[in-house]
């Protein structure tokens, strides 16, 4: 069932009902021909789960900005802005080769710590979810296979939660019993979560997750899209391992080639992220890999185009 | 260096095929990205940053936004050599 955003368009004397992703797109059309070509083009395929599940999480995300006198104009601006950036990101990135930056210290002066450019972004990311199909493609995924990495489960901890999706549709699939957890540095991302999902049954912690230390381990640990932002990846996965059960699973997502304002750690590609999850002492239960682009994989590497990894991992288990 | 508008034309032709591996791709001054099936914003990228290596200039964000068509690139170039 698609659900119908209570908005009424007038244009040409027509009065139209619209989903919420079909208000965003207008939205988007107004100010951003091209761009909404694009997105129409790359969406087409998606089904009726993928409005399904945009137009729930939309439909959150509209309350939110109403509820802080924000309008949805304030969202596509955002957007559009953060498109913008990313053209500069991927120009430098083809003329260099490299993320423009290295540092976590740079990025925490120019972006985490800058509210105005964190809150755009941010926004921007927000709808990105369900504008980008390889986006989707990694929701889509978590979605159709938690459940079953899930059984008898109770301690889910998410690392960088972000603007929340991921832990919005564990709430949604898992028992009422769970504990949510949701570790995140930034400020704006955990006000953001709590603004959007407004769900009272998530803990939410403001720590750098290497300074998060829970008296239980968890049974499943979500990092979406955390990685590339960390100096030290190894470090990263060896935190999340610590912090898993034995028996537990982990649900890592992180690109190859995405050039974006807060990126540091480059994946050259799908080979390397692999490396690194072995090297941490994790394995693969399975995986997923969506080009950002409508293109072959040879294409891909040739314009260096952003490919999306996600995996369900496990440790690996020791041999004496 | 110096070059007229016309080498610069075949030059930022040369690139492009490059880019597209289409040797049948011909410019002239009023080709738009529009009038190339190939020509899109991965190979636009692409495209503009071999030609910065190639003529060893940089572009600004608000310059590369501005063309319209081959012959205003060109002339961006003829500033900038």
């Amino acid at each position: 069932m698609i659900i119908k955003k209570k908005l009424h368009l007038y244009t040409k004397n027509k009065l139209l009902e619209m989903t919420n992703l079909e208000v965003i797109k207008f939205k988007i059309k107004e100010k951003n021909q091209s761009h909404f070509d694009k997105l129409n083009e790359n969406l087409f395929h998606l089904g009726e789960e993928y409005t399904f599940l945009a137009d729930n999480f939309f439909e959150k995300y509209f309350k939110y900005l109403e509820i802080n006198n924000l309008k949805l104009d304030f969202s596509i601006d955002c957007y559009l802005h953060m498109i913008d950036d990313m053209l500069e990101e991927r120009f430098n990135f083809i003329r260099t080769g490299n993320y423009s930056n290295t540092s976590f210290e740079e990025v925490e002066k120019r972006i985490y710590g800058n509210p105005n450019i964190m809150d755009y972004h941010m926004h921007g990311l927000v709808l990105a979810q369900f504008l980008w199909f390889d986006q989707y493609e990694r929701i889509s995924f978590f979605v159709k296979n938690l459940k079953k990495y899930f059984l008898n489960k109770k301690y889910y901890l998410e690392i960088g939660g972000g603007h929340g999706l991921y832990i919005n549709e564990a709430v949604n699939l898992l028992p009422l019993k769970t504990q949510f957890d949701l570790v995140d540095i930034s400020q704006s991302s955990i006000n953001l979560a709590v603004g959007i999902l407004n769900n009272t049954s998530i803990n939410y912690f403001l720590k750098d997750i290497f300074d998060f230390t829970e008296t239980n381990k968890y049974d499943f640990i979500t990092m979406g899209e955390v990685l590339e932002h960390v100096e030290k990846p190894l470090e990263l996965l060896q935190k999340a391992a610590s912090l898993l059960n034995e028996n537990g699973v982990f649900y890592l997502t992180t690109p190859v080639n995405a050039p974006m304002i807060d990126h540091i750690y480059l994946f050259n590609n799908v080979d390397e992220i692999k490396n690194l999850i072995k090297l941490s002492g994790f394995e693969i239960i399975e995986d997923c890999t969506v080009i950002s682009e409508k293109m072959t994989p040879a294409q891909a590497a040739k314009f260096k185009v952003p490919v999306m990894y996600a995996a369900f991992l496990k440790k690996l288990i020791k041999t004496k | 260096m110096s070059a007229n508008r016309q080498e610069i034309l075949k030059k930022v032709n040369d690139v492009f095929i490059e880019v597209v591996d289409n040797e049948e791709v011909v410019f002239d001054e009023t080709t738009q990205a529009s009038d190339i099936d190939e020509w899109d914003s991965l190979t636009h990228i692409q495209f503009v940053v071999g030609i910065e290596k190639f003529f060893k200039i940089r572009f600004t964000s608000k310059e590369i936004q501005s063309w319209n068509n081959v012959g205003e690139m060109i002339s961006a170039i003829s500033e900038k050599i």
